[in-house]
Parts: structure tokens; C-alpha cells; sequence
């Protein structure tokens, strides 16, 4: 009785800081700041594990803890921030929809709405109201995860608004039902593979525009040299100038191209 | 009665007392932070007993509200001390620690202060009480629901009641209730990222440009009255996160260990409190609302995981 006890005094203290690394991801702007609380998140998550691990002798969630420190806590979070220093976009200050201080005020009302709708049938169906707890967190974590999905501009949030809401499944599924081990190495492939591949669209989609400009700068080259034609001074270049180097576009001029495509 | 009387001589010497300590501390953590030496640890006291000896000066404008004020908010600081327990939890009579007298105590205080602002004609002391009252009706909503998920949580209303049977080993939901208190201790003693209390600059000072215009002994006490603000409601906050230590006997050791304790809890809070003000920049003033937010998302957060129970 009294270790059932500890381990409900451990999983509640869990529980309380999973919601609250929630509650911070849907807050914050900055980055960097996002993504530390998302490694803290998936580490209560691997502790709750190990807590379960250690309290029902169950194998699986002994697994599942390693699976979750070494994906969501070292390896994922490595990538991201790997794409986050190329990138070099510091802050995500483009919000859809909502700013984040409305996105609280939803998740407030998103955690109650889930605790309405899951207490005519979790309520009956669950041994006891701790269990009914963790549900509700769960798919409250979630919904906070799709949320900030599509709340916010840029895609590196989007891709931690997603992870987090696998946090959610993950911390459902330890209170409703223990999924089988397989199915949750699968998903975690998904989740790696979605995760590499969707920072690779966010080195396109979030470059700043410094780093746009210099990309642009090839493409104009290129585009001239093949043209042969006007090359945008009004002059009939060959790509070439009289001292036989590649044309350089003017700083100024490169400027009004950018303008000009960001506009199209 | 008469432990409440001792109680109350103990309590409010004791905090006094020990308040411009706290206030140094902090200011010594952020000067090493910067790599400087910073001021003794004592520079507080010193500077307290250098302005009890200096003369007065009032605005030409200023009306007896300018007069009252220190000794108004000195006078309800002191009171307030009486709720909050640091040295034993004594038999309290009916409605002393009530949180919610307790809020409006502090309130009162800030209110006077803000008239004051307002009082001595200055432009900065308009500007520091509009700020400060724009900033109050964003974080007085946050700081009561900070307190009623706080009383819901613990099942009273009354500090000394929340002390004695506080611990959040039987109640993880209180480390969620803890968060929008710190957020309010922070707002409520005008620190960062709220308002920089070393700043005279006119973008971004807040507190300090509504007393602006105090000097001599005026100054000492609202200074004095603010250091013993932040240790209360530092109190309110190491007494919930970490209650042990407080006795409810009344013996000399048992006040001595609750004072020692206290003392070192008080201490490593305000070393944290140096920490992240050394850390983190001040916010821009329309930035506020999100920060406020966010121990309001807590406050309600805690409620709901109560009534989930």
C-alpha cells in the first residue's frame, strides 16, 4: 500500500511538470527555449517509464524508457538543433491564428473541454480517478501539441509542436493501455524519419533573408550567363564584363531581385 | 495569547530585521555574475540609516498624501508581517493570516504609493504610476487565482493553516500552484523581467519612478517597506515549497531552528532570484501579458487537476 502510494506521489510529480513543459512550449518564442523544454518533457516522460518500470517489474516500459532517452531526449533534439544553427532563426514571431498568449487561454479551455468529454466514458472505465488524470493530461498534451502545430510560422515549432503531440500519445498510452513494444518502435521510426525529413523542408522554408540573398545571388548568375540576353542593368551582357569576369549583381540590385521574388 | 504576542514582537523584529539583508544578496549575485565585486553585504542598512539622517524634501504640489504615504506603507508591511510566520506558528486569533486581507494589504500599500506618484506633479511619477497600476490590473487577477488554486489545493484559507499542513509530497499539484506565485512575487516586488529595480532611466523604470520623489527618512521607509514586501512573500513561497522546519512549539530552540532555517531558505531563494535576473533580459512592457499568462494557465491548471481528483 505504502509503495503504491510513493509511486502515485512520483507519477503525479511527473505528470504536474509534463503539463507544465506543455504549458511552456505553447508559451514560448523563443527556439532554442522551446526545444530544452521539449528534451525536459520527453525525460519525465522516460522517468514516469522507468517509475512504472521499477513499480510494476514490467519489461517493456524498462524498453520504452531507453527508447525515449536515447530518441526524443539525445538523438532528435541533436538533429534539430543541427537544422536550428543553419537556419539561424532564433525566435518563431510568426503566429496563425492565435498569439501565445491566446493559445494559454485555449489550452485552458482545450483541457477542460477534454476533461468533460472523456468523463462519461474514461471516468466509468478507468480503476481510478489518478488513472482518469493522466488520460485527460494525455490527450491534453496532445491537443496543446496540434495547437502549437498550427499556431505557429515557422516550421522547426511546427515540427516540436508535432513531437509533442507523440508526447501526448505516449503519455495516454501509459495510463489507458500499454501498447506493444513494436508498434511503439515503429512509431518512433515515423517520428525520426518525419523529423529528418521535415527539417530538411525547414532549411529551405525558414532561411532568414540574409541567407536567401545568397542564395539568390548563384541563381541570378546563372540566369545570366545562360541568357546572354539583358542582364538586368540594361546592358547586353554575355555574363561577362570587359575584364572577362563572371557579372557580379550590384548589392542594391540584388536587393530590389529579392524584393521582387519574395513579392511573387 | 500570549504566544501570538510573542509571536507578533518575534515575527516582525525578526523580518525586519533580516529584509535589507536579502536585498543586498541579490545585488551581490548579480555583481559576480557581471564579474564585479559588488556592494557589502550590509550596503543596505548602511544606506537605510544614511537616509534616517538626512532631511526631507516635498514637491511644491504635493499634498499631505505625499506625507502619509511612507508611514502608511511602513505601517502595513508591519502588519502584514503578522501573517506571514517564519518563526513558530502560534494560536492565531479569528481572520489573522487570512490570505485574502493579506492581498489587500499589500494592495493598499501599492495604491498609496501610486497616489504619491501622481501626488508630488512630476511627469516621471505620473508615467511610474500609470505603469505600475497598468501592470497591477494585469497581475491582480493572476496573483488571486494564485492564491484561491493555493487555498484550494492546501483546503484553507489562512496562512498559517497552509504552512502547518503543507508538503508537496502528498501534493504534487502544488509544485503547478507555486509557479504563478513566483510570477506574482516577482511583479509584486518590481524585479526581472517585470521592472529593473537598479534602473532611473525613463523607458523602463516602473517602481521607481513613482518614489521618484522621495528623499531623507520618506525614502528609508518605503525602501525599507518594499525590502520587507519581498521577504514576505519570499516567505509565503520557501514555507509552501519547502515547509520543514517550521515549528508550531514554542520553545528557544525550536525558534531558533525555525528562524536559522527560514534564514537560509530566504537566502538561497534570493541567490536564485540573483541567478535569473542575471540571466534573463527585462521585458518589453506589451511583452507582459504573455509571462502573466502563463501563471494564470498554472493557477487554473492547479484547480483543475483538483477538482480532476
Amino acid at each position: 500500500m505504502m509503495l503504491q502510494e510513493t509511486a502515485q506521489g512520483a507519477i503525479g510529480v511527473l505528470l504536474v511538470l509534463i503539463t507544465m513543459t506543455g504549458a511552456i512550449i505553447v508559451a514560448r518564442k523563443d527556439l532554442r527555449a522551446i526545444l530544452f523544454t521539449y528534451q525536459l518533457q520527453s525525460f519525465f516522460l522516460a522517468s514516469m517509464a522507468f517509475t512504472f518500470y521499477i513499480f510494476e517489474k514490467s519489461d517493456m516500459m524498462l524498453f520504452l524508457a531507453i527508447l525515449t532517452i536515447v530518441s526524443k531526449v539525445l538523438f532528435i533534439p541533436y538533429v534539430i538543433k543541427r537544422v536550428q544553427k543553419k537556419i539561424n532563426i532564433p525566435r518563431d514571431l510568426t503566429f496563425h491564428y492565435l498569439s501565445p498568449t491566446k493559445a494559454i487561454f485555449v489550452t485552458i479551455i482545450l483541457i477542460f473541454i477534454v476533461h468533460v468529454s472523456l468523463s462519461a466514458t474514461m471516468r466509468v472505465l478507468s480503476p481510478s480517478r489518478f488513472i482518469y488524470l493522466g488520460e485527460v493530461l494525455g490527450v491534453s498534451l496532445a491537443l496543446m501539441g496540434m495547437l502549437v502545430t498550427f499556431t505557429r510560422g515557422k516550421v522547426m515549432t511546427k515540427i516540436l509542436g508535432y513531437l509533442m503531440m507523440e508526447n501526448g500519445v505516449l503519455l495516454f498510452s501509459f495510463f489507458v493501455t500499454e501498447i506493444p513494444f513494436i508498434i511503439e518502435v515503429l512509431a518512433m521510426i515515423d517520428l525520426l524519419m518525419i523529423v529528418l525529413l521535415a527539417s530538411i523542408l525547414a532549411l529551405g522554408m525558414d532561411i532568414g533573408v540574409e541567407e536567401f540573398q545568397g542564395r539568390l545571388h548563384p541563381f541570378n548568375r546563372k540566369k545570366n550567363g545562360h541568357n546572354g540576353g539583358d542582364n538586368g542593368n540594361g546592358q547586353n551582357g554575355k555574363g561577362h564584363d570587359v575584364r572577362g569576369n563572371a557579372n557580379q549583381v550590384s548589392p542594391a540590385h540584388a536587393t530590389d531581385k529579392t524584393k521582387e521574388v519574395i513579392t511573387r | 495569547m500570549m504566544s501570538f504576542i510573542l509571536y507578533g514582537v518575534l515575527n516582525t523584529l525578526f523580518i525586519v530585521l533580516i529584509s535589507p539583508l536579502f536585498m543586498s544578496l541579490i545585488k551581490k549575485v548579480k555583481a559576480y555574475s557581471q564579474g564585479r565585486r559588488g556592494p557589502p553585504l550590509l550596503q543596505s542598512y548602511y544606506t537605510l540609516l544614511k537616509l534616517l539622517k538626512k532631511e526631507r524634501v516635498y514637491s511644491e504640489t504635493s499634498s499631505s498624501i505625499t506625507r502619509v504615504t511612507p508611514y502608511l506603507s511602513i505601517a502595513v508591511m508591519l502588519i502584514a508581517c503578522l501573517f506571514v510566520p517564519v518563526v513558530f506558528i502560534p494560536e492565531h486569533p479569528v481572520g489573522m493570516g487570512n490570505v485574502i486581507l493579506f492581498l489587500y494589504l499589500l494592495a493598499l500599500a501599492k495604491f498609496f504609493t501610486a497616489l504619491s506618484g501622481l501626488d508630488a506633479g512630476s511627469t516621471f511619477g505620473g508615467m511610474g504610476s500609470s505603469r505600475e497600476m497598468s501592470i497591477s490590473a494585469i497581475v491582480e487577477p493572476i496573483t488571486i487565482m494564485a492564491f484561491a488554486a493555493l487555498a484550494f489545493t492546501l483546503g484553507t484559507t489562512n496562512l498559517f493553516d497552509m504552512f502547518e499542513v503543507t508538503s508537496f509530497a502528498t501534493d504534487p499539484v502544488l509544485i503547478l500552484a507555486i509557479v504563478p506565485l513566483i510570477i506574482a512575487l516577482i511583479t509584486e516586488t518590481s524585479r526581472i523581467p517585470v521592472d529593473n529595480p537598479e534602473t532611473h532611466l525613463e523607458l523602463t523604470m516602473v517602481h521607481e519612478a513613482m518614489i521618484l520623489e522621495y528623499s531623507g527618512s520618506d525614502l528609508a521607509l518605503i525602501e525599507l517597506s518594499h525590502a520587507i514586501k519581498q521577504t514576505l512573500l519570499v516567505a509565503v513561497v520557501v514555507n509552501l515549497l519547502v515547509p520543514w522546519g517550521l515549528s508550531a512549539e514554542v520553545s528557544l530552540i525550536a525558534i531558533a531552528v525555525s528562524m536559522l532555517l527560514f534564514f537560509m531558505k530566504a537566502a538561497i531563494f534570493s541567490v536564485c532570484i540573483g541567478i535569473f535576473e542575471s540571466s534573463i533580459a527585462k521585458m518589453r512592457l506589451f511583452n507582459l501579458p504573455n509571462f502573466f499568462a502563463i501563471g494564470f494557465l498554472f493557477s487554473i491548471l492547479t484547480i483543475m487537476l483538483k477538482v480532476f481528483k
